[in-house]
């Protein structure tokens, strides 16, 4: 099946021309399927970790949104043990006028704002509420362990 | 050679039969003449014969001259010269001893035919039988096995008619030998040859003896008595199924016979049962040509006419033949693989169908003489059966048993391939030599194509070596025997050996024509068909072989046969005239000797070909080699004058249209026979050559434009033509007339041959055609390699690429339901077993389906039959609320969505919305929509002043509504917005005006250069998916390439309308094609279209109309809008590009709508094509019911639909 055009572009140019931080890279056996890795923001209990995702273009795309998942586990309120992202523009608020680039700039501006007031992960949030500095330390710990 | 009078024989015939035996007295012989064979007595071996040659003349085969034969072969063919004829064996000549003998001699003398027998001919030894009699007498000593016996017929007594009067005359000739045995015997008392035979003193002794129980031979009673007697007078008569071959032969004097006894009753009784060993000789008489009075009245003959009585008497000599050559165990040395093959598959039943064409209501049992290949229940092995006394139709009963079985293991497969026809005839054709075309010939010719002028020179200079020489397709090849002579060992003729040339004759079954030379298969048609496929370059080759030969023979002029023949090299046998069937059928009109040579080649070929010959002639022939004149329309110059032009205005190649050649023929024919009728018509010219280019033209033969073309004048004949099959074998008759190919260029002969066969699926007719065209067809295809394994035809690469595209929501939506409802219709009339009935209705409905694939707008097109009724109910259901659905559904995408209310733009920034409409005006470059990343397609204004493609918002917007959500703004998530919301952008480019060729805008008004006006309008819907897909592509190709030319193909004129709309629209220059316009039209169209420009030209052409011989080169993109049923046609029109002449790489790109009919369409398209094509296409009602099957499948209903979703 012949690859929309627009998924080509986003490709070429993703690949040419990577955003900070941020790398994405399409798998051989599905041109849909992307294996991306984010660096965690400076200044931000991320930061030094290498955050390792995969993104998966549906049929439907641009029409509707990528669908992204965490494969590294990662200590932050608005993601799931299961990798899962809770962000509106992969969700009601997607556009097609977004693109890849802008869904993984997002993903990244999310490590540095964790959002405990609209959370996916409860217990983080909680934790992250009553408690944030031990929340970050958590998550610094987190990092280390797992993304570095 | 002296002619005598009737009178002489009459003379003779009362004194000779005294002299020898006194069978009959003279008064019963003037009342029954008595035809007589061979009359050896006495022993099988030879009997001693004399040979006499005192006189010029040849003696005519005859009873003991024929002894000779077998002894000495050389007999027949000793010496050519008549007047030094001294055979060894031969006494010297006997004393002139009775006027008899010699009156008889120099009459019969009158009869032999003048060239194609050699003189000292006189009788071929066939073969021997054994076969049983019946005494007719009585008592004791008559006869004993061993003692020869003479046959004879009783001449029938009948009412006088023509037929008889020949027969008659046939008979004398009999007679007229008959005696002369007796007369000469009784002169010359010849003596023993060999001392193996019986003298002729004993003979005489003998008949010296009484002749007590003669029955006189009476009248005749039946026709089929043949008597036999000995020197005793002893009498008796054949089995009637024995006579029953034989009575004709001996009546025409083809055979001869000689017999003894080989066992008997000691005491004979009337009716006791004799067993005799028979031997035949075929006489002289058998290779005298048979004139034919047919010929006298050709213009009608071939029209399907009652039998002639000529072609009688060939028909039953024939069948005797057959069944005599069957009897005998005579086995063709030679014969043609056709008729080989035909005989492995039942000899009878091609006999049987070959006889149809002269059905006579009195065919008895003709087919048991057809029958060649002797079964081992024939030859000598079978004689104990048939002596067993089975009755005269043993013969033609078996065999019709024969051929019943074998008729029915013929294979109905072969039917089918028209292409393994072509075959046979291409075996080795890549390895024929090549020739190079004279300077004059400014093209350089393919390796290929150099072939096919080595082959068309070979057939026009009639040089036979190019491929093999073959025996003339109906005739086969026998060997006369050598005799076996009493107690000598017998010789095993070995059928491999080799076989003294003197001693071969040869046969044609189907007439019934013996002849004594090599029948050579007939090379007198000058020409033949060239069938090279399409693309492949024959006008090019056509007009290489017109500067390759430039001129007729000097020699020419090949009148009616006879020069020809003459020229014919036809082997190194003695070049005696040929005796066939076809010289007599040659329905050539008299072309009356004209001094100067022809010169001019005539060229006839469809209107809208002409001038593509004529620029082809003028751009491949070097400056004044080959002038060409294209002469047709209605204010034609005189022929005459214009062919008559010498010097500069030498006109070398008429192209001519075959409408104009069919009125001229009309005229011709009015006038010619007035007496002042002063000649000029083209009809009265003689050209060297006439091609017929796309020669199909003339397949039915009964069209006014066959006969127009059948009737030219010329020495040598072309046809040219991609599909000489077009659809029935009979298309290649037409050709073969034309070409004067015989015999098949007879219409009975290739009707007996080809077409009954064939209507009775017999697949020997694809046999008899292979046969036909190995020797007359030229025939490559693109695919076919080289001897070194390359392809012939080296085209640049073909690049087809399928973009399955997606509908734009509404269009799925209108689709989706018009599919549905198709379905449901389609299911119900399926399930009320209705389906058949409203076959018809139901193919209204799929293409209604795939109409709305290429535009829904489509759809609501007029009906035009009232097939399209249960169409038409697909968007009219009784259901008021359906009704108005899908109408509406369409009058809403054609209008735009009639949204409610439209939202206001002051939440817009005035800065953005200045900014964006500053931007529209100055802009240059085409924005990229932020939803496909691609340059704005369709570009239309959000009411946020955002811009995108109109398919990607109206995508997006649809997206939203299927979840529920209010559209917005994709990029400032402002909305909602809807459909009416948008408003379209139009650029005024400059552009070309498609009609004018100036620069416009888009009201038609001349613009100033550099200006940019922008519109923005209300968005208009009415498109397609594929119209944007098409016209984003020609919009990409024309920034990649600018002077690209592109063909659009198809198949629904209105979608070409649509799409006129649209290219108007983007600037697009564009011309159109279809099968509305006149040929005028037509070619000024493809003139046009040809020229060069500093734009991309697209050519809309719709793919019925547009299919065939129209040569496109020029462009090297094809666009094809939907699919066809058949995958070929499709193919066809790709080939308009994809051909010789093409230097560019072609790219194909086809557009396939996402889950639509048109996917399955092209599964069903590559599973079986041919099915397809003949069913669905065709509209045959025979094959319904499998497209039923494929109707299902295209509903998805189909068993195995496995939705593999690549589409």
């Amino acid at each position: 099946m012949s690859l929309p055009k627009r998924i080509l572009k986003e490709t070429e140019r993703l690949m040419a021309d990577s955003p900070p931080g941020i790398s994405a890279a399409p798998k051989d056996d599905n041109l849909r399927h992307f294996d991306v890795t984010v660096s965690g923001p400076e200044s931000s209990p991320y930061e030094g970790g290498i955050f390792k995702l995969e993104l998966f273009l549906p049929e439907e795309y641009p029409m509707n949104p990528p669908k992204v998942r965490f494969l590294t586990k990662i200590y932050h309120p608005n993601i799931d043990k299961l990798g899962r992202i809770c962000l509106d523009i992969l969700k009601d608020k997607w556009s097609p006028a977004l693109q890849i680039r802008t869904v993984l700039l997002s993903i990244q501006a999310l490590l540095g704002a964790p959002n405990p007031d609209d959370p996916l992960a409860n217990d983080v949030a909680q934790h992250w509420k009553e408690d944030q500095s031990g929340a970050i330390a958590q998550a610094r710990e987190w990092t280390r362990q797992y993304a570095q | 050679m002296a002619v005598e009078e009737p009178s002489s024989a009459t003379k003779l015939r009362k004194s000779s039969p005294d002299l020898f035996f006194p069978v009959s007295d003279s008064e019963e012989e003037n009342e029954a003449p008595v035809v007589r064979s061979s009359a050896t007595i006495a022993g099988p071996s030879s009997s001693s014969v004399k040979k006499e040659n005192g006189s010029s003349s040849t003696f005519v085969s005859n009873g003991i001259l024929d002894m000779d034969a077998k002894d000495e072969p050389q007999l027949f063919f000793g010496s050519q010269n008549s007047d030094d004829i001294v055979p060894l064996d031969i006494k010297p000549p006997p004393p002139p001893s009775s006027a008899g003998p010699s009156s008889t001699r120099k009459r019969l003398m009158s009869q032999s035919p003048p060239s194609s027998i050699p003189q000292n001919f006189e009788a071929g030894y066939l073969g021997e039988f054994v076969c049983e009699g019946w005494s007719l007498s009585k008592g004791k000593g008559y006869c004993q096995p061993g003692s020869k016996v003479v046959f004879e017929r009783p001449k029938p007594q009948k009412v006088i008619t023509e037929e008889d009067a020949r027969a008659a005359a046939r008979s004398k000739e009999k007679a007229g030998p008959a005696r002369l045995v007796n007369g000469k015997v009784v002169g010359a008392k010849a003596k023993p040859i060999a001392g193996k035979q019986m003298t002729l003193g004993s003979m005489m002794g003998k008949k010296g003896a009484a002749t007590p129980a003669r029955k006189p031979p009476g009248k005749p009673v039946v026709d089929q008595i043949i008597r036999f007697r000995n020197e005793r007078g002893f009498v008796g008569r054949l089995s009637v199924q024995e006579a029953g071959f034989l009575t004709h032969l001996l009546d025409t004097g083809v055979i001869e016979l000689r017999g003894h006894v080989i066992d008997c009753p000691q005491s004979l009784s009337t009716g006791a049962t004799i067993l005799l060993n028979v031997k035949v000789y075929l006489a002289r008489q058998a290779f005298v040509k048979v004139e034919k009075a047919g010929r006298k009245e050709e213009g009608s003959f071939w029209q399907e006419q009652k039998e002639t009585i000529e072609e009688e008497v060939m028909r039953k000599r024939k069948d005797a033949l057959g069944a005599l050559f069957s009897r005998i165990g005579v086995k063709p040395l030679r014969s043609n693989a056709l008729l080989l093959a035909q005989k492995k598959n039942g000899a009878a039943v091609i006999n049987e169908t070959s006889l149809k064409h002269f059905n006579s209501p009195s065919r008895p049992s003709s087919a048991s003489g057809t029958k060649r290949s002797p079964s081992p229940s024939k030859g000598s092995t079978g004689i104990i059966d048939k002596g067993k006394g089975r009755a005269s139709a043993v013969n033609s009963d078996e065999e019709e048993e024969d051929s019943g079985d074998e008729a029915e293991k013929l294979d109905d497969e072969q039917m089918n391939e028209i292409d393994t026809i072509y075959r046979k005839a291409q075996q080795g054709d890549n390895r024929l030599e090549e020739t190079d075309p004279p300077n004059t010939f400014l093209y350089t010719l393919r390796p290929y194509q150099k072939q096919a002028l080595t082959w068309m020179n070979a057939r026009e200079t009639g040089d036979t070596s190019v491929r093999d020489q073959s025996l003339h397709p109906l005739w086969e090849e026998y060997a006369f025997r050598k005799e076996q002579v009493e107690g000598q060992p017998i010789e095993i003729e070995d059928e491999e050996d080799f076989v003294d040339p003197s001693r071969k004759f040869y046969w044609n079954p189907y007439s019934g024509e013996l002849s004594l030379t090599f029948p050579v298969s007939n090379n007198k048609a000058r020409g033949g068909i060239l069938a090279d496929a399409m693309g492949m370059g024959k006008t090019c080759m056509m007009a290489s072989l017109m500067h390759l030969n430039r001129e007729g023979e000097a020699i020419d002029n090949p009148e009616d046969g006879t020069a020809v023949d003459g020229e014919e090299p036809a082997s190194k046998r003695p070049k005696f005239k040929q005796v066939t069937l076809s010289n007599q059928w040659r329905a050539v009109p008299t072309v009356p000797k004209t001094t100067t040579s022809a010169r001019a080649t005539l060229v006839v070929c469809p209107v809208s070909l002409a001038s593509q010959w004529h620029d082809e002639l003028g751009k491949m022939s070097d400056k004044g080699t080959i002038t060409s004149f294209m002469w047709y329309g209605n204010d034609r110059t005189d022929v005459d004058r214009l062919l008559g032009q010498e010097g500069k205005k030498k006109v070398d190649v008429l192209i001519t249209s075959y409408g104009t050649l069919a009125s001229e023929y009309q005229k011709w024919k009015k006038n010619k026979d007035k007496p002042n009728y002063e000649g000029g018509s083209i009809y009265d010219h003689e050209f060297l050559r006439i091609v017929l280019d796309e020669a199909h033209n003339i397949k039915n033969r009964t069209a006014l434009v066959s006969k127009a073309c059948y009737e030219l004048k010329g020495q040598r004949r072309w046809a040219l033509s991609g599909t000489p099959i077009v659809n029935r074998l009979d298309d290649l008759y037409s050709l073969l007339h034309f070409l004067r190919l015989e015999p098949w260029g007879h219409y009975s002969f290739f009707r007996s041959f080809v077409t009954i066969p064939f209507l009775n699926q017999d697949p020997k007719a694809l046999n008899v055609v292979q046969y036909i065209l190995e020797s007359c067809l030229l025939r490559r295809e693109k695919s076919m390699r080289d001897k070194d394994g390359r392809l012939i035809v080296d085209l640049p690469p073909k690049t087809v690429d399928i973009q399955v595209l997606d509908f734009s929501r509404p269009e799925r939506q209108i689709y989706k339901h018009l599919e549905d409802r198709a379905k449901r219709r389609f299911i119900q009339l399926d399930a009320e077993g209705r389906a058949m009935s409203n076959y018809t209705s139901i193919l209204a409905m799929l293409m209604k389906l795939r109409q709305c694939v290429d535009h829904p707008l489509l759809v609501l097109g007029k009906a035009t039959a009232e097939d399209d009724e249960s169409a038409e109910k697909l968007l009219d259901p009784q259901t008021g609320d359906e009704k108005t659905s899908l109408k509406e559904m369409i009058a809403m995408y054609a209008g735009g969505a009639t949204s409610e209310t439209t939202s206001d733009a002051e939440t817009v920034d005035p800065v953005f919305a200045a900014k964006v409409l500053k931007e529209l005006g100055e802009q240059e470059t085409t924005p990229i929509c932020d939803l496909c990343q691609n340059e704005m397609f369709d570009e239309v204004l959000l009411p946020c002043y955002h811009r995108s493609c109109q398919d990607c918002i109206v995508n997006w917007i649809g997206t939203c509504e299927d979840q529920n959500e209010q559209a917005n703004c994709p990029s400032c998530d402002k909305g909602p917005i809807g459909f009416s919301d948008l408003r379209s952008i139009q650029r005024r480019r400059r552009r070309v005006n498609p009609i004018t060729g100036g620069y416009t805008d888009d009201e038609g008004l001349p613009a100033s250069q550099g200006e940019t006006a922008v519109t923005i309008g209300k968005v208009d819907l009415v498109s397609s998916t594929k119209l944007r897909a098409l016209v984003r592509r020609l919009e990409q190709m024309r920034v990649e390439d600018p002077e690209v030319k592109a063909l659009v193909f198809s198949q629904f004129t209105s979608f070409l309308d649509l799409i006129e709309t649209t290219l108007t629209k983007a600037g697009i220059r564009y011309l159109r094609f279809d099968g509305s316009m006149s040929q005028a039209q037509r070619a000024a169209t493809i003139e046009e279209f040809g020229k060069k420009t500093k734009e991309p030209v697209i050519l809309l052409i719709s793919l019925k109309a547009g299919g065939v011989g129209l040569n496109l080169t020029m462009a090297n993109h094809v666009f094809m809008m939907d699919t066809w049923w058949n995958e070929a046609i499709e193919q066809q029109a790709i080939d308009r590009v994809h051909r010789l002449g093409q230097n560019k790489p072609v790219f194909v790109t086809r557009y396939i709508i996402k889950g639509t009919v048109e996917k399955r369409i092209m599964k069903i398209q590559r599973s079986k094509t041919a099915l397809v094509n003949a069913s669905l296409a065709g509209g045959a009602s025979k094959d319904k019911q499998a497209s039923l099957a494929d109707i299902k499948k295209i509903f998805g209903l189909g068993e195995d639909d496995s939705e593999d979703e690549v589409y």
